[in-house]
């Protein structure tokens, strides 16, 4: 199968900058999957999974929010953060569980319940993502 | 003059006790820089694509209109202004301070325990304090920053955000410097480039004001891990500059302590034979 260029960037680090033929991302509007030579396109992304199939294997990652660039047959992810399934700390992730629950229970300001909101979605996310492998 | 002596003694210890304080700060700061540095060119990749991202779309774009570009300087600026938790750092958190353009009645969201301690009794309005050390600031936080600051920019709080911070050029040179977040302008010297048909999921103005705080929140860990690497280097060099004077009073001393110690024989010696002369 095609090959194209797939980086992967998040503020601490470059995750994957490589060839790759297949990925499958969240975006807010649904699943999306990129083949190569695909058109132009950017899709703000979801919290969610991110598959990727490189060297003939797939990977799967929790992404939580970033933005998928697919400009000159190259394709980014700019990702807030991007953690493989096999590097996602699933005690953290419990714990930040229990820590939004807790928060979303005793009801604080529009502002901070949306912040536990997403918190929760993120340790969920991680949570799913981390114990398929 | 066996008094001076003493003195001066005493001095010279108290010296010494000074410079291996300045020694192992030192030493903690320059490992520390290496850490730092690499962070900083870590975040590097992450803010330029994005910044070019939102570049490409407004360039691109004659039809759209986003509430972040539009700015309002009758309204009190916001300003992120990012210096150090601790002093001891030569000019760094001064420098900084100096280059300010604060206006009375403006908002501050300050990083770092200096700033805080600055700006404590000026007529200014502290958006929050929850991110006051500069040290522990880690892009969860700043993404969290950015939503703040894209949010009351929007409900129309203030009209402008900026963020002071200095700019890590190499260990030896760092300048304080200030940057626009808001309103979203693209770089004039950038070369234009011809334009595509892209597809945007959701409509362009969805896609770039989702964009836009991820991209303040690049700007300001890029501006934070410099800073963190501007501070260090500052300190390292100030506590370099301290260890040279303290090597240079110890060697000072050092001569006087033993003349004078040279002297108090002399003189021990002279009387003993005029003692015995008689």
């Amino acid at each position: 199968m095609s090959e194209y260029r797939l980086k992967i960037v998040t503020p601490d680090r470059m995750v994957f900058d490589s060839f790759a033929e297949r990925l499958v991302a969240r975006t807010q509007a649904g699943d999306v999957c990129i083949l190569a030579r695909h058109t132009e396109y950017i899709a703000p992304l979801a919290i969610g999974e991110i598959k990727v199939k490189a060297d003939g294997k797939w990977r799967t990652a929790s992404c939580s929010g970033g933005t998928l660039v697919v400009t000159g047959g190259e394709t980014t992810i700019v990702a807030d953060t991007f953690e493989w399934s096999d590097e996602i700390d699933l005690e953290r992730a419990k714990r930040a569980k229990e820590k939004a629950e807790e928060r979303l229970k005793n009801n604080a300001t529009e502002f901070e319940f949306r912040l536990a909101e997403l918190k929760l979605k993120r340790a969920i996310n991680r949570i799913n993502t981390g114990s398929k492998f | 003059m066996p008094q001076s002596t003493k003195i001066i003694k005493n001095r010279i210890k108290s010296v010494e006790g000074t410079k291996q304080i300045t020694k192992a700060m030192e030493l903690v700061a320059t490992s520390k820089l290496r850490r730092a540095k690499d962070n900083m060119e870590r975040v590097k990749p992450y803010f330029e694509s994005l910044r070019e991202l939102a570049e490409d779309i407004m360039e691109h774009n004659t039809d759209f209109s986003s509430p972040f570009c539009k700015g309002d300087y009758e309204k009190p600026s916001c300003h992120v202004i990012i210096a150090g938790d601790r002093g001891l750092a030569g000019g760094y958190n001064a420098n900084l301070f100096r280059s300010l353009e604060v206006k009375d009645g403006d908002f501050i969201l300050p990083i770092g325990k200096k700033v805080t301690e600055y700006f404590a009794k000026k007529n200014v309005t502290v958006l929050t304090n929850a991110y006051a050390l500069a040290a522990n600031v880690r892009s969860s936080d700043c993404m969290q920053i950015a939503r703040l600051l894209a949010n009351e920019y929007k409900a129309g709080k203030f009209g402008r955000v900026d963020v002071s911070y200095t700019k890590f050029v190499n260990v030896l040179t760092f300048e304080p410097d200030t940057e626009i977040l808001l309103p979203f302008a693209p770089n004039e010297e950038r070369e234009k480039k011809a334009g595509v048909l892209t597809i945007y999921e959701g409509g362009v103005d969805a896609v770039f004001n989702q964009l836009i705080p991820q991209y303040i929140s690049g700007i300001i860990y890029g501006a934070v891990t410099s800073s963190v690497a501007s501070e260090l280097s500052s300190r390292r060099n100030a506590m370099q500059a301290a260890n040279k004077n303290a090597d240079e009073m110890i060697a000072d001393l050092t001569l006087k302590y033993n003349r004078s110690r040279q002297s108090a024989i002399t003189q021990e010696i002279t009387e003993i034979v005029a003692g015995s002369e008689n």
